[in-house]
């Protein structure tokens, strides 16, 4: 009898515990600047900056300070214990949960804007710069350029197809480029438009991606590039930082820019409108959504620091890191 | 005997130093001296005093709380740390010690985003590595060890200065930013232990002095700047450069701790302990070509702009330099558009004077997100107010520095034409010109010539369009509203023009033709020197009938320093004298 009862509260306490992680996530958040910084000069801190969702307004710091850190990337499968965050001085990368860090590139590789973890072979990893695409086949012990094709070099983002590793997609200022070889090669899509600044892929549909650009709005393909069309129903503004999945729901699409607020569309990004309650900066640089929880949200904002939705974006509240110019946000099931 | 021939090698010893030299040794030590008596937390003075063995507990309070405080760091920290534990190793206490060296474990040395943050933090790097090798990535804030710190260093600067002896500094010729390159060249060329490394750091110090030299007048770093502050602009002795004039130079006379005059605005930067504290000495033929103004000469040079990371077609475009250099003034221009973001100054006149704001220019106070976002990453909507954040007066329409893309020049000798053709909707639409209190004599001529005189400089300018005049604390500002407009400029002395009056009687009678029709906008000018300069916005440079090509310019060319672009190889020349830098072979000669 003994025996059943202890078996009966180990399952309970094993389901607990199972639920409870389940529900666990963590946010980073990268910070450029605050509204203080001088380069060279004494500033507030910045960098790589991590929270529970239950830690409010509360964040964590880790990483080096001062760094001008653009992107950053967590492997999720690791549990949050390799990282690596683009800087302007380098790739900055960890294997031990942010304990350590080295700055894995040398002086050839500089103003980094975004880092990607290859999700199924680690030791695989890109970064884009103002001078291009550059990859690291052995975790960061050298990076080569990866250039061949591309017609303009400045590149903000880089995607790695989740059902694809070999197949890559990058943002430019001459438009979104793709790659079938790891990053061998780039071949222009069909997007006529320049200045691109983001790019999303459906979570299961990899032919629909969307680029958000400077000056010309959202732009959406059904095919994999091929062909793009502009997304104009309920869209007021033109230039967009960022654009996102519900991963939990991809109909379910969210997207900010240039004094935009936050855009949602509930029906996979035909048509959007605005959600701004509460959101007291316009200046939206980065969205994520927590993928242990499609109603949480979190907008990442140029000085004006994080806001919150824990409701879709029906409403929002500040959410710490103020004055800060927040270029990446992003939530990690762990 | 023996006696007599110490005293024979002593005199023989002296008199192979040049006076120049000989007041150099004076002017170091004066430094050093005034340096140790500063009561400031700053690794310059607290080196004058490790140097001197003045008011050490001092020192070494201030560099106890300079290593304490988390929040220094970055690239100024970084060299200056390391320069500052060399300089002082013999005296410093060794808890001193291990906390200097602590610091390059626990700050974040930020390497930056420009060209001086990378001399700065490479050449801290590269001296730190080497002073403590052999040491693990957990003892460097970067994660690299003592070997990799070193290479990464040693790569970066062997490219710097590869790049600057062939195609140009980005940053070149700044009244300010110079600091920034001397400095950690002193320190570098004081402290590598690698003897090739010792001679390039020589060779970019021989360089970076000639490219000073050959555009110096009198403590004045003359000619058009990449880069350099307003306050600096319209006072041109203000600026950091006049420290180190007076120091290798001897000009201007007075140490800047003492001037009144012209009232330095960096007057407690004292970086230039770094060069009293040098071995390094100043080859006597740049002193030569810095400071004998006997004869005018014409000083080309071929520069480069800032990495153009978007919206260019071009990476590093050209940037051609025109200085006229005589003993009373220097005109110097850049062939105009954005050749370096935020501070250039394409034009101006500055001339010797005992007076502050000795110079008078013109300017399109252009400001843009576009612009910057050609040479930053940063969102380009956002770069202006981020600039403005740390340099003031980026977006300010009454602004002294600009880079304007609706700005062009046309120099030849003594005469020059600059034109705007401003955008519509552009968002200061206006043209500036500077003219100073100081001058002794301001005329606004009913020929349309506006003369001004200081001393025996003599300055003529003929507005193309209306204007209208402004005045100011220490200047009064011309001002025009018209988009298309232009000046045509000329300058004498009495050495050329005999008087003043001479001047504006032979300028009076001449007057710039202008066309402004549809998309023309030229100008076509006789100087009073009799060659004929004609511009046109946008298209050809033509004087007395040859159109200007710059792909002939060479990366120096003039009396005293000759190179072609991209050879690697700098010729100084000054009365017989050779002294060849070769950045390709890492070797100086000089002869006879």
């Amino acid at each position: 009898m003994l025996k059943t009862i202890c078996t009966f509260v180990g399952l309970l306490l094993v389901i607990a515990s199972h639920v409870a992680n389940a529900q666990k996530s963590t946010v980073y958040a990268s910070v450029v600047s605050t509204k203080l910084f001088i380069v060279g000069a004494p500033n507030p801190q910045t960098g790589l900056f991590y929270q529970r969702p239950d830690d409010d307004t509360t964040w964590q710091h880790t990483g080096r300070n001062n760094i001008r850190a653009f992107g950053f990337d967590v492997l999720a499968s690791s549990n949050g214990q390799i990282l690596c965050i683009a800087s302007g001085n380098g790739v900055h990368q960890s294997f031990d949960g942010g304990r350590t860090w080295k700055i894995t590139t040398g002086w050839r590789i500089t103003e980094v804007l975004s880092a990607t973890i290859n999700p199924y072979k680690q030791e695989v990893l890109y970064c884009t710069t103002p001078y291009g695409v550059f990859k690291s086949m052995d975790g960061g012990r050298s990076w080569h350029e990866k250039n061949k094709g591309l017609g303009a070099l400045f590149t903000p983002a880089l995607l790695i197809d989740p059902r694809n590793s070999d197949s890559l997609f990058c943002a430019t200022e001459d438009g979104v480029y793709r790659s079938a070889n790891a990053g061998e090669s780039w071949q222009r899509t069909g997007l006529n438009v320049g200045g691109v600044r983001t790019l999303a892929q459906h979570p299961t549909d990899s032919n629909i991606l969307f680029a958000g650009t400077e000056d010309h709005g959202i732009y959406a393909t059904w095919n994999g590039g091929k062909y793009w069309e502009k997304m104009e129903a309920g869209i007021d503004h033109s230039t967009f930082y960022t654009i996102v999945f519900d991963p939990t729901n991809p109909q379910m699409m969210y997207a900010g820019g240039y004094v935009t607020g936050v855009y949602k569309s509930t029906d996979g990004g035909r048509s959007w409108r605005r959600a701004n309650d509460g959101l007291t900066n316009l200046n939206v640089h980065s969205i994520a959504v927590d993928p242990t929880n499609g109603q949480r949200i979190y907008a990442a904002t140029m000085f004006g620091g994080v806001f919150r939705s824990d409701n879709g974006g029906t409403s929002w509240r500040y959410a710490g890191l103020h004055g800060s110019q927040v270029w990446t946000i992003k939530v990690l099931p762990f | 005997m023996k006696t007599v021939l110490l005293v024979v090698a002593f005199v023989a010893g002296v008199m192979d130093v040049s006076s120049a030299q000989r007041s150099f040794e004076e002017r170091r030590e004066k430094i050093l001296v005034v340096a140790s008596s500063e009561r400031d937390r700053g690794f310059a003075t607290i080196t004058a005093k490790l140097l001197t063995g003045q008011d050490l507990p001092f020192a070494f309070a201030m560099l106890d709380s300079l290593t304490y405080d988390q929040s220094i760091g970055g690239m100024f920290y970084a060299y200056t740390l390391i320069g500052c534990y060399l300089h002082g190793e013999h005296v410093l206490p060794d808890t001193l010690k291990r906390k200097m060296r602590e610091a390059y474990r626990v700050r974040t040395m930020y390497r930056g985003d420009t060209e001086n943050h990378w001399v700065m933090y490479y050449t801290g790097l590269y001296l730190a590595a080497q002073t403590w090798p052999n040491e693990d990535e957990a003892r460097w804030f970067n994660g690299k060890s003592s070997e990799e710190n070193f290479e990464e260093a040693r790569g970066w600067l062997n490219h710097w200065f590869d790049i600057s002896s062939t195609i140009g500094q980005g940053e070149f010729d700044s009244p300010t930013y110079i600091t920034t390159f001397l400095t950690p060249m002193l320190v570098l060329y004081e402290f590598a232990k690698d003897p090739a490394m010792k001679t390039k750091a020589q060779l970019m110090l021989d360089l970076l002095f000639v490219d000073f030299a050959a555009e110096h007048l009198a403590g004045n770093y003359g000619g058009g700047h990449s880069r350099d502050y307003p306050e600096d602009i319209i006072n041109p002795l203000a600026a950091p450069s006049t420290f180190w004039a007076w120091l290798y130079f001897g000009q201007p006379e007075t140490p800047p701790w003492n001037e009144t005059r012209y009232r330095p605005r960096h007057r407690s930067a004292w970086e230039p302990v770094f060069g009293a504290a040098s071995s390094y000495r100043l080859p006597d033929i740049i002193y030569h070509i810095a400071t004998n103004r006997s004869k005018p000469y014409v000083h080309t040079e071929t520069k480069r702009v800032r990495n153009i990371i978007r919206f260019g077609k071009e990476k590093n475009p050209p940037v051609y330099k025109y200085s006229y250099v005589t003993k009373n003034y220097i005109l110097g221009s850049l062939h105009g558009g954005i050749l370096q973001p935020i501070q250039q100054h394409t034009w101006d006149v500055t001339y010797v004077s005992d007076k502050p704001n000795n110079t008078i220019f013109t300017l399109h106070p252009f400001s843009s997100g576009k612009e910057l976002a050609m040479f930053f990453p940063e969102e380009q909507k956002f770069l202006s107010d981020e600039v403005d954040r740390y340099h003031n007066v980026y977006t300010n329409p009454n602004k002294w520095n600009s880079s304007s893309p609706y700005e062009q020049t046309l120099q030849h000798k003594n005469a020059l034409i600059v034109l705007y053709d401003i955008e519509e909707g552009t968002t200061h639409s206006h043209v500036d010109g500077f003219f100073p209190k100081t001058l002794d004599e301001r005329i606004v001529d009913a020929s349309g010539w506006i003369f001004a005189r200081s001393g025996n400089t003599f300055v003529g300018i003929f507005p193309l369009k209306k204007y209208e005049w402004k005045e100011e604390d220490v200047n009064w500002r011309l001002r025009s509203f018209e988009r298309r407009n232009g000046f045509v400029v000329e300058v004498g002395s009495s050495d050329e023009d005999g008087s003043f009056e001479n001047f504006r009687t032979t300028l009076m009678k001449r007057r710039p033709r202008a066309r402004d029709k549809g998309k023309h906008w030229e100008v076509k000018y006789r100087t009073r020197g009799g060659h004929v300069l004609q511009l046109t916005f946008n298209g050809k440079r033509i004087i007395d009938g040859q159109q200007v090509d710059f792909k002939q310019y060479k990366f120096f060319n003039g009396p005293y320093v000759q190179s072609e672009r991209g050879s690697g190889v700098i010729t100084l020349t000054y009365g017989g004298k050779r002294r060849i830098l070769d950045f390709k072979r890492g070797r100086i000669t000089e002869t006879p």
